[in-house]
């Protein structure tokens, strides 16, 4: 064939792919996809008019379905892909624009395939501010950023308006700081710059720490300069010449990726001195953390930059006035500074048009769980819980019936169903007993037990509290040592009492956050699920099967059908029957190990309590 | 400014600690981290009190409250008793052999323990008062390490510090007696590091570690002609001025 009608018959081929090498889909092989689809656009060069191009960019939220390739300008969104469909995409999609059915995202709402990602029930309910970018550029790129408007705002702040303005702008957006506590930024940098001592630093924290939360992982490793950006305008805002961005190391590609992202800005003149030519001046540089926990907690992680241990200090005085080095320091959590940019773009009144009353914007969650769609969303505040878990999360994996959703990590609290309805905001949350925290979102089934989780949060947080006040490295020992005797079949009467006073103490007498919050996952089991307390207490049964010492099963003669799935399915030879009739497990030999009643398909297998 | 502490009005300098007010008006409120030679840390949480201020009632420890205003303070309410009591109490679980706590036990009413386990050997309570100590002396050769519930104090690595000098000045300000200093012939163990004791050229008896003697004199730049103890220092000191008189 001639070299020209080979050309024209690629012509079409001018489509961006953009691979999703957030960390879930790094794992599943996408960079290895990358490879692979990069060597065949070169294999193929000379017969291109036009090179497709080919990107990996940052976490897209679908996590659950990766590795994710988007190929634009078709919209055609493919999951779970693996290395060999590299081929088949490259030949009918790249060149031909066919769409692959197979690989196309199964809506869990209608259960059917649908070909962009924005058709999707996932994606369709959410609002992307803070996640604006992720997804859609790589993040390596400064030009990808530009090129979808940033460091835009960046001027407009510097050249078009006074500091004053700019705090006034975020104060009237109504933004409040997505760390977990809720404090009005605006109010925040405007006490800050109030205050008149020099050198003021301006600080970013990304010491995410909560099990199961990646909302700010995924922004520094997918939209790093969004962060820088906003920083950059908050330092001019508050009259910082110098700024962090504490890491914990542990994320090692935000480290990198935010590095980077530094680097780049300081060769395009961002950060510097004389920034854009406009006189101010701004260093940023990034701090990594050793990954305690605590560090999270403002007055700990300016300890651990200070490079002192990572211990919280009283705040009679705040961080604004006294911070780092006992200069003024306005500390912001990653979302938070990710949305300054796109404040200052779009203005306050769009801003504060989304959202509550009180808690205006959008909030990232990490929805993970027993949730059939895990990831990352970004929601309007005022979201109800019901609309995240079974709209956006498509409901409950397994069939199994919803029991309670965990919010703001480990020291947030359980919501049971009957709150399900809750506007997802700062204030609601509060009232449950819970917090929004930094956006965790834990789904918890039937087969949770309750006191299990609250046992499994406070081992946590026994073990990441610093341990310098008395409240809380002694009341959370304490009450850990109360839950492993209750779910050890140890529990007894009075317990739930002791419990619920040492909490009192806890929240009220803690040096910092960490203490005031540790109890919120005990307060809120005992107030929604203390019957289950109780059933461990007084009858010695765990009603989930979970703890062990306080579970048994049993067949019900009249359920059973006498299949004997379950005897095949028993590691450890204890159930035994003839065909047709009921099977019987003998407790000796039983394990608890619950094979058994995942194995039966007709619900005849039944949790009681202790043997 | 005047200030109501349980009550009784007294008079307060903008930024002094509401426990420094109540102390000089006779107001006692329990503290164990807390010692006027060094700077407070908020850490034991017994000098919790309730402070009234713009009509809210909050809990915060009087050691480190700053005030700024005229407010009003609790120092006995029922609740800050009852969460003293509860603090007494785990302090009481980690450490009981310590006489400090076994008082504060009586001083609180708590019976014996019976719910939760109790270190018997452990002494510490983490107030940290050793470490505050060892940083203002200038030494730094101890640090709490670890964290939760495994936090603890310690020189690096747990081995003899090679920065401690020896002073003691960790073990004379522990409200517990939990950091061990035994002195036989001449010599001080401390941290597991032998010290090598300095006689006073007076009286002739041990009373300063060599390493605490350059320390000090390293500090200083000062000659030091006689090595005397204190008690020796101010006599003698005393006898040269006898004349004067």
């Amino acid at each position: 064939m001639p070299k020209k009608a080979v050309m024209k018959m690629y012509e079409n081929a001018k489509r961006t792919v953009l691979i999703c090498c957030g960390t879930g889909c790094l794992a599943n092989n996408s960079m290895q996809i990358y490879e692979r689809l990069k060597k065949k656009v070169e294999d193929y060069g000379p017969y291109f008019q036009i090179i497709p191009v080919l990107k990996t960019t940052g976490c897209n939220g679908l996590c659950e379905k990766g590795p994710i390739v988007n190929i634009l300008p078709d919209e055609i969104f493919y999951c779970k892909v693996k290395v060999e469909d590299v081929d088949e995409i490259f030949e009918k999609t790249l060149l031909k624009g066919e769409v692959i059915e197979r690989l196309l995202y199964l809506d869990t709402a209608t259960g059917r395939r649908v070909r962009s990602h924005k058709e999707s029930e996932f994606f369709k309910r959410q609002l992307k501010i803070a996640l604006r970018n992720i997804g859609q550029i790589d993040p390596g790129s400064i030009d990808d950023y530009i090129e979808r408007g940033g460091y835009k705002s960046l001027k407009k702040a510097l050249f078009e308006m006074t500091p004053e303005e700019i705090i006034s702008e975020i104060e009237r957006s109504g933004l409040r700081g997505r760390g977990g506590a809720g404090f009005p930024t605006g109010y925040k940098w405007k006490q800050a710059r109030k205050i008149n001592s020099f050198p003021k630093f301006i600080a970013c924290n990304g010491d995410e720490g909560d099990p199961g939360a990646f909302m700010d992982r995924s922004i520094m490793e997918g939209d790093p300069h969004s962060i820088i950006e906003g920083m950059i305008i908050g330092a001019y805002a508050v009259g910082a010449e110098k700024g962090f961005v504490y890491i914990r190391d542990e994320y090692s590609l935000a480290v990198k990726n935010v590095s980077r992202a530094i680097k780049d800005a300081y060769e395009r003149g961002f950060l510097g001195r004389n920034i854009l030519g406009s006189g101010f001046n701004l260093d940023i540089e990034v701090v990594r953390g050793g990954g305690a926990f605590v560090c999270g907690e403002s007055t700990a992680l300016m300890a651990s930059i200070e490079g002192k241990v990572g211990e919280p200090r009283v705040k009679y005085i705040r961080s604004t006035e006294k911070g780092l080095w006992g200069q003024p320091t306005v500390l912001n959590n990653v979302e938070t500074w990710a949305n300054v940019p796109v404040i200052i773009e779009k203005g306050a009144d769009w801003y504060s048009s989304i959202g509550t009353e009180k808690s205006k914007g959008t909030k990232v969650f990490s929805l993970v769980g027993k949730v059939k769609n895990t990831g990352l969303i970004e929601v309007p505040m005022g979201t109800t819980l019901r609309e995240i878990i079974f709209e956006i999360g498509g409901g409950i994996t397994g069939g199994k019936r919803f029991k309670a959703v965990q919010t703001g990590g480990p020291s947030g609290g359980c919501i049971p169903e009957e709150l399900l309805d809750l506007p997802v905001d700062f204030d609601s949350l509060d009232k449950a007993g819970s917090m929004m925290g930094s956006g965790g979102m834990i789904v918890m089934d039937e087969s949770t037990c309750m006191v299990e989780v609250a046992r499994y949060y406070l081992k946590f947080l026994s073990e990441e509290s610093c341990g310098k006040c008395t409240p809380c490295r002694e009341g959370i020992r304490r009450m850990l040592e109360i839950l492993e005797d209750i779910c050890a079949g140890r529990g007894r009467e009075g317990d739930l009492e002791l419990l619920l006073e040492l909490s009192e103490t806890v929240k009220e007498a803690s040096l910092c956050g960490l203490g005031k919050t540790a109890p919120n996952p005990v307060l809120t089991t005992i107030k929604y699920f203390k019957d289950e307390y109780l059933a461990h207490i007084r009858e010695k049964r765990c009603p989930a099967g979970v703890c062990k010492n306080l579970t048994s099963y049993r067949i019900n003669p009249e359920l059973c059908r006498g299949c004997g799935v379950c005897a095949k399915k028993c590691p450890a030879g204890a159930i035994s029957g003839k065909p047709k009739s009921p099977y019987v497990i003998d407790t000796v030999k039983c394990i608890v190990c619950g094979a058994c009643k995942e194995a039966c398909r007709f619900n005849a297998v039944e949790v009681v309590g202790r043997r | 400014m005047k200030i109501l502490i349980d009550n009784k009005e007294c008079e307060a300098q903008y930024g002094e600690y509401i426990l420094d007010v109540a102390k000089r008006n006779g107001i006692y409120i329990p503290t164990l981290c807390h010692s006027d030679a060094l700077p407070g840390q908020g850490s034991c949480r017994l000098c919790i009190v309730e402070v009234i201020e713009g009509g809210k009632k909050k809990v915060v420890v009087s050691c480190l409250y700053p005030i700024t205003g005229e407010i009003e303070v609790l120092t006995n309410s029922e609740k800050i008793i009852r969460m003293r009591k509860n603090i007494v109490r785990l302090l009481a679980a980690r450490a009981p052999k310590s006489d400090y706590i076994k008082k504060l036990k009586q001083e609180y009413g708590i019976t014996e323990e019976g719910r939760f386990s109790v270190d018997e050997e452990e002494k510490c309570v983490l107030c940290g008062l050793c470490v505050r100590a060892c940083e203002e002396i200038g030494a730094k050769a101890i640090s709490t390490v670890n964290r939760g519930t495994a936090k603890k104090v310690s020189p690096p690595f747990e081995e003899p510090p090679e920065d401690c000098i020896g002073c003691g000045a960790c073990a004379s300000v522990c409200p517990t007696g939990a950091i061990k200093v035994q002195e036989i012939e001449g010599k001080r163990v401390i941290w597991n590091r032998s010290f090598e004791l300095l006689k006073c050229e007076n009286c002739g008896k041990y009373f300063i570690t060599k390493e605490q003697f350059e320390y000090i004199r390293n500090k200083f730049g000062i000659e030091i002609k006689q090595i005397l103890c204190d008690v020796c220092r101010k006599k003698l000191t005393a006898q040269k001025l006898i004349p004067l008189a």
